[in-house]
């Protein structure tokens, strides 16, 4: 079902919110007085610098109700996946406290907050090893008009317990919005690996917010194949002492793409370690921006945390913002960073045409290595395989790679 | 084979080779000795193509083409091969992959089919059988954490993979202990054929002892100031290259 009234995104927030659990009904209330107060982000919002939303602020959209990730692959024994409408209406105790895990949310996450309708909530209880990953998939089909979608999952882990979650987002180019926010609640030693592909996504705006126990791991994947407008956010909240997030990112941008990931890191509680590695190429006249940003509590001691932030600019006109940072309020800590933007390394090329190789096909090796290192890490071996694939379909000259792989 | 006639090469406006002139038939293995930073280095570059090294005089003829015209891959393609002093490393690009498409970029420009899989890994096998490199390095990133000694045995590795006609060796005995030294040498010595020659760079006698040449030159700075046979390698190892330098004094 489609609404047709079509409205701006700050102009479609309700005054007020009868529907729900108070807690719910509150938490929306405080999300829109955010927004009502601070409205969306503009370009003098720090960090939305170099993310041009105007075209996506200013616009008016109708609002669609597809925003419910749908299942891809069966449910694993132990895991329940159930509809947060559903949850909402017959038990909603069990999700108080647990939708605003990231803390007050602000923006994009601020009007998911106020305005999602359903979503997915997947548990893992206590103890419970999955080893089959659960598969979700976001396809954004194009509509009549310009449309909205708000998607939002949370998943629970409980202590001890393991998930791999795959998600995937793809969609039509236009002038669809998706807007999605994932919430991640980790029990103490709960483990969590979580890929996370972007496939010409459109304008998208989504956020993952991480909430870590202590021993619990987290890692992510994330990989990012061309987006018209891709905003995305990674956040880590390490409170428990001894947690570890490991967060991997690639990027790859042609045409007029706009691709923006950032991340934060927390170190709230002491021992534990974080390291984020991203990577992107950028073509044609494309941009693309990382930023991460490492914040190392007052007590975090022990506290470990790299960032290593590689780009290659492949065109003159293609543009790469890059902006690692850290912000260390302990003395006890171990940490790196580090960004770089060049081109292919002249000696590695020269050393493959001195063997016969061909140029072109030497540059696309050193290309497709550069990004393959990151997909590499992808643990769904299917989607692993579907990412190097697409990267061997968009990296210049990379089809003869085929031939000799 | 080749001939380099009055080659000058300047870096960075500074003149490096200052006329070489140099000819090698086919069958023939010749020796370049000489001191560091005399310009060995160079030459081994400017006949594989690198970019930023400037011929502002001479010329240089490889079965019978000028070679200075030739992109590396068309020089490789026909034939040449150097073997690098320092090997680079290539993350993410696996030795035997790489190995795989310019065997078959070479056997493309001759006209004949690429090597399926199967032949391919016979013939990968049996050549790093033959400088004993272990088959867990074939599978690695190119030069990818190797040691001085695993680099040097890659080229080699790579030489008898893609069985040049002109092999360009730069020191690529350096860093190597007398049994590698060993294992190389027979690695190029299998290689040697009347149809093949070989252009090895040294800086040390010994090298000489395994690979024989027929030819040495010594050069220093930037010029050939001696030709011999493989005596005058033993010369310059009893009085080093001082002694040659004093012996050209007027
Ligand atoms: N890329 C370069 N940039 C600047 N100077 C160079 C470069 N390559 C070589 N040279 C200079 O050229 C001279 C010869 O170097 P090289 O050919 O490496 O000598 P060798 O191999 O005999 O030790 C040296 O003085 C060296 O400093
Ligand atoms: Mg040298």
């Amino acid at each position: 079902m489609t609404n047709t009234n079509r409205q701006t995104l700050l102009g479609s927030l309700p005054t007020s919110f009868d529907k729900g659990p108070d807690w719910l009904r509150a938490l929306r209330g405080r999300a829109a007085e955010t927004l009502r107060e601070h409205g969306l982000p503009t370009k003098r919002t720090e960090a939305w610098r170099f993310t041009p939303v105007r075209s996506v602020v200013d616009a008016e959209f109708s609002r669609e109700e597809e925003g419910v990730p749908s299942l891809a692959s069966p449910l694993p024994d132990g895991v329940t996946a159930r509809s947060l409408r559903d949850v909402l209406r017959s038990e909603p105790e069990l999700l108080d406290g647990r939708l605003d895990l990231g803390g007050a949310p602000t923006h994009f996450a601020a009007l998911n907050t106020a305005l999602f309708d359903d979503g997915l909530w997947i548990d893992v209880p206590a103890g419970n090893v999955v080893e089959a990953p659960i598969e979700l998939a976001l396809a954004i089909t194009k509509s009549a008009g310009r449309g909205v979608v708000y998607s939002r999952v949370l998943v629970t882990v409980g202590d001890d317990a393991e998930l791999t979650l795959v998600e995937t987002y793809a969609g039509e180019e236009g002038g669809q919005l998706t807007n999605s926010v994932v919430e991640v609640d980790l029990g103490c030693n709960a483990k969590m690996s979580h890929v996370r592909v972007h496939e010409n996504a459109g304008f998208q705006v989504g956020r993952v917010d991480v909430r870590q126990a202590a021993d619990s791991a987290y890692r992510s994947t994330v990989v990012t194949l061309g987006g018209a407008l891709l905003r995305f956010d990674v956040r880590c909240l390490l409170q428990g002492k001894g947690a570890e997030c490991q967060l991997d990112g690639a990027y790859l941008i042609d045409g007029d793409d706009h691709v923006d990931h950032h991340t934060v890191v927390e170190h709230q509680a002491s021992h534990c370690r974080s390291e984020q590695t991203y990577r992107g190429i950028a073509s044609g006249k494309g941009t693309a921006v990382f930023d991460g940003i490492v914040i190392v509590h007052r007590g975090a001691q022990k506290t470990e945390a790299h960032q290593e932030n590689r780009n290659l600019l492949l065109s003159d006109m293609a543009t790469i913002h890059t902006k690692p940072h850290l912000e260390i309020d302990a003395d006890d800590v171990i940490c790196s960073h580090g960004a770089t933007v060049g081109s292919l390394d002249q000696d590695q090329l020269f050393y493959l045409r001195t063997r016969g190789i061909p140029e072109p096909l030497a540059n696309a090796m050193l290309t497709y290595a550069f990004l393959e290192s990151i997909v590499d890490r992808v643990i769904h071996e299917p989607t692993r395989a579907r990412m190097r694939e697409a990267l061997l379909t968009r990296i210049p000259h990379a089809e003869d790679i085929r031939g000799v792989t | 084979m080749l001939k380099i006639e009055d080659l000058h090469v300047e870096v960075d406006g500074k003149p490096i080779l200052k006329g070489i002139n140099l000819e090698i038939e086919a069958g023939q293995v010749h020796a370049i000795m000489g001191p560091n930073g005399s310009g060995k280095s160079t030459l081994a570059y400017v006949l594989a193509g690198k970019d930023g090294y400037e011929v502002t005089k001479g010329r240089v003829l490889y079965k019978g083409q000028d070679l200075l015209e030739m992109a590396p891959e068309l020089r490789a393609a026909e034939g040449l091969f150097l073997g690098f002093q320092y090997p680079v490393a290539i993350p993410g690009v696996s030795n035997i992959y790489f190995l795989k498409a310019a065997v078959n970029a070479i056997r493309k420009h001759r006209g004949e089919d690429p090597l399926d899989a199967i032949d391919f890994m016979k013939l990968s096998k049996e050549k790093a059988a033959l400088v004993q490199l272990p088959d867990e390095l074939t599978k690695r990133s190119v030069n990818d954490g190797f040691s001085g000694g695993e680099k040097k045995r890659n080229e080699i590795f790579q030489m008898a993979m893609l069985e040049p006609s002109l092999a360009v060796l730069d020191e690529t005995d350096s860093g190597l202990d007398i049994d590698a030294l060993k294992v190389v040498a027979e690695g190029v010595n299998a290689l040697r054929g009347p149809d093949r020659a070989m252009l090895v760079i040294t800086h040390y006698q010994r090298l000489l002892d395994h690979i024989v040449p027929d030819v040495v030159h010594v050069l220093i700075d930037g010029q050939i100031v001696r030709t011999g046979d493989k005596g005058l390698a033993m010369q310059l190892e009893k009085e080093g290259y001082a002694g040659v330098r004093n012996a050209l004094q007027p």
